[in-house]
């Protein structure tokens, strides 16, 4: 929150909130209200998790209870989450896998990912009680008010989870469109909702789905096998260019998604799910994205950002330029940076880089 | 005073050695910081809170308790009151001072956020880390850069020009002792500038609002509104938290001014600051910082400014892995033949004292054998002011 909308914020609550305010502060306030309650807070969106089961062999699905702080989503929208691993909060975006429910709580299906952080403490090591934070809901991917006409979706991995969402939306309509569904994934074993998605296909004559596995043979009726082409594409949906796609997975099978079918259908939605870049290089230049106003730049890779963005005109505030004062930290929210006086790389959004020390190694979003 | 240690003068090579190894202490101990620092800092916010409801609960008790129970009253005050200070001191030092140096930033937590926290004390968050993190560890000890050098109000080293004024500084530097969170809000405005007419008054004002807004937002807390929560009580309250606010400030100055005025710490001119290497910027932070040995209370109580050497070579370092990190530097400055400035409280105090009597008159910095010292030292600007 900026500071103007911080006041104005706080101008508007009610007296007895600015009492208290005065009185203990937000800080204080969160230390004892997380003793009565662990998910209480002064003005942080948390949640505790109220239950877990386990989705497929790496996939779990976390109920969660919000406090009074969420504002709420959109069906298709995603969320990001963060807990604390080894003293350090790590924060990692996820997909809301259920539609709005009447009592508030959301769901989240997380698969385990090979060397992922958070995905790993999620379907390991949280429990039921633990709190997570919560980001506000983000994401354009959503079903017109009045859903209607025949639609396609095209779910690859965890790319499920924000189409999940959908389909329990259009069923709890009563199914008002005519739906095919193509879910790919590795093997049988790795598909998360496979009973839910047949319940729902036998229940609504408009729903269709296929699982489609590529390291596994098809064996059941709805099951079949291969990577995603022009031919599978139009073998399965004879009549896909005439549907609204909704598509959603690694970037790459969106990509090809894009090519195949983005041009020829009435209506286009995509969101890909990128891994965070690891390839470093050491020259060449880089694009910084200024998420707070919305400037992109190009700069050069191994120089200090706090100079390379003062070459590029912009006046960053900056006080010792040699990694001491933390004047010049900002927060990255993506992309990977090599610290210049120790060398470490870091791939994690940070709430505080310092400019003067780090260089860019990949491109990067600033809250600049 | 004693003479002045030696130190072995390096060459630019040594130097950069020097700097080298110092900087491998730093990657080394970066590389380890995990859940237990995260648990230590939370332990301290633990003690902050608990001390301080123990202590404002113990007030009220006092006071209001004390008007029906007379035997309550001043045990009670008096408990409340040391234990309000403890939790000032503890949130002001170990935990504010540190956290607002982005300490912990490297744990992602909104409450310990580096650019955000705001402590319990006249002074914003935001003027700090200007005057502080940014002006005074950057420029340490250097005379007419770090404004912590006297503050603008007393003369501690010789080489600052000596005028009449300061034959008032024994008095003025107990009133600036109890009044220290005071002198810490209005640091930054340089009222001096704006009483020479150097600042007009709209951009004084514009400059204040913030710091009105901290000042008054402590003065409605600690004097008005946790004093009313006693009703007609509300005196015991009162006084508890002038006099907590009163310790706290005497202990922080006493603190502080240890870190760099004691007898052996060093001042630096403009000119020897420019084109510093790495190597010179750790040696001014060694010459001008002293520490203090006492033991895990002291640090605790210091905020771990017990270790200002360590804490000026590695200001963005957790705070609780000085006392670790201190056996490595002494024994790196010892093999580079660099005097390891460190005494007990009482003793670094002493020295503090003396200087704010000796140099309210004039004096002179001992000239011949220094000058030729620090000559022969990178730090070509250095003098010693042992005077
Ligand atoms: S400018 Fe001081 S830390 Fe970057």
């Amino acid at each position: 929150m900026t500071a103007p909308a911080r006041l104005k914020a706080s101008r508007a609550r009610r007296p007895l909130q600015r009492l208290v305010q005065t009185l203990v502060g937000p800080a204080a306030f969160d230390f004892w209200a997380s003793k009565l309650h662990p998910a209480w807070s002064w003005s942080r969106p948390l949640a505790k998790i109220v239950a877990r089961h386990s989705e497929s062999r790496d996939s779990v699905t976390l109920l969660l209870q919000p406090n009074r702080h969420w504002q709420g989503f959109r069906a298709g929208q995603h969320l990001n989450i963060s807990a604390e691993i080894d003293g350090i909060r790590v924060t990692r975006s996820y997909s809301l896998s259920d539609t709005p429910r009447p009592d508030g709580r959301i769901a989240i299906t997380v698969k385990a990912i090979e060397g992922g952080k958070l995905s790993r403490y999620l379907c390991t090591t949280a429990r039921v009680g633990d709190v997570l934070d919560l980001g506000p809901a983000f994401g354009e991917m959503a079903l017109p008010a009045t859903p209607g006409g025949s639609l396609l979706f095209l779910a690859a991995g965890s790319g499920i989870t924000p189409l999940m969402a959908l389909i329990r939306n259009l069923a709890g309509q009563g199914m008002p469109v005519s739906l095919t569904l193509l879910y790919w994934a590795r093997s049988r074993e790795e598909v998360c909702f496979a009973d839910e998605l047949r319940r729902l296909a036998a229940q609504h004559r408009g729903f269709q789905v296929r699982f489609v596995l590529t390291r596994a043979n098809a064996v059941a009726d709805d099951e079949c096998q291969g990577r995603i082409g022009a031919e599978q594409l139009s073998a399965l949906v004879p009549d896909a260019v005439q549907r609204q796609v909704y598509a959603c997975g690694p970037g790459g099978f969106v990509d090809t998604v894009r090519t195949l079918l983005a041009a020829q259908v009435p209506q286009f939605q995509a969101e890909a799910f990128t891994p965070p870049p690891r390839l470093i290089e050491e020259s060449g230049t880089v694009q910084v994205t200024l998420a707070a106003s919305g400037q992109t730049l190009s700069v050069p890779r191994g120089q200090s950002l706090l100079t390379a963005l003062e070459a590029a005109g912009l006046q960053p505030a900056s006080g010792c330029r040699m990694g001491i004062c933390n004047t010049c930290a900002c927060g990255k929210r993506s992309g990977t940076t090599r610290n210049l006086h120790t060398d470490v790389v870091q791939h994690e959004p940070v709430s505080a880089l310092r400019l003067c020390v780090s260089s860019a190694a990949s491109d990067l979003v600033l809250d600049l | 005073m004693t003479a002045k240690p030696a130190n072995r003068p390096l060459s630019p090579e040594q130097l950069g050695h020097f700097a080298a190894e110092l900087d491998a202490l730093r990657a080394r101990t970066a590389a380890t910081l995990g859940q237990r620092d995260a648990d230590y800092i939370r332990a301290i916010v633990a003690a902050v809170r608990y001390t301080g409801l123990a202590g404002r609960t113990l007030l009220f008790v006092g006071a209001i308790g004390g008007a029906f129970l007379p035997l309550l009253l001043w045990p009670a005050c008096i408990a409340g009151t040391l234990l309000l200070a403890l939790s000032k001191i503890l949130e002001n030092m170990e935990l504010g001072h540190n956290v607002m140096h982005g300490q912990y930033d490297w744990m992602r937590d909104p409450h310990l956020d580096g650019k955000t926290y705001e402590w319990d004390i006249a002074g914003t968050g935001d003027n700090w880390r200007k005057t502080h993190n940014y002006q005074h560890h950057t420029w340490t000890n250097v005379r007419g850069m770090d404004d912590d050098v006297g503050y603008g109000l007393l003369r501690l080293f010789p080489e600052q020009r000596w005028k009449p004024f300061y034959l008032l500084q024994p008095a003025i530097a107990v009133i600036f002792a109890i009044l220290f969170e005071w002198g810490v809000a209005i640091q930054d405005l340089r009222l001096g500038r704006w009483f020479a007419g150097k600042v007009n008054n709209a951009t004084m004002r514009e400059q204040f609002r913030p710091v009105g807004r901290k000042m008054a937002h402590q003065v409605v807390k600690d004097y008005v509104l946790f004093p009313l929560l006693a009703g007609p009580f509300f005196l015991p309250v009162l006084l508890g938290n002038i006099v907590a606010n009163v310790l706290r400030n005497l202990w922080t100055y006493t603190i502080i001014f240890c870190g760099h005025f004691t007898a052996d710490a060093e001042t630096f001119a403009k000119a020897s600051v420019a084109g510093e290497s790495r190597g010179q910027w750790y040696l001014r932070q060694l010459r001008g910082s002293s520490n203090l040995a006492g033991g895990r209370l002291l640090n605790l109580l210091s905020g771990n400014l017990s270790h200002q050497i360590e804490h000026h070579f590695y200001p963005d370092l957790p705070a609780n892995r000085y006392a670790a990190m201190a056996v490595e530097v002494r024994e790196i400055c010892s093999r580079y033949g660099q005097h390891y400035n460190t005494g007990s409280l009482p003793r670094q105090f002493g020295q503090v004292i003396w200087r704010i009597l000796r140099h309210a008159f004039p004096s002179r910095p001992a000239e011949p054998l220094s000058a030729a010292a620090s000559v022969a030292s990178p730090l070509t600007g250095a003098q010693s002011s042992s005077a």
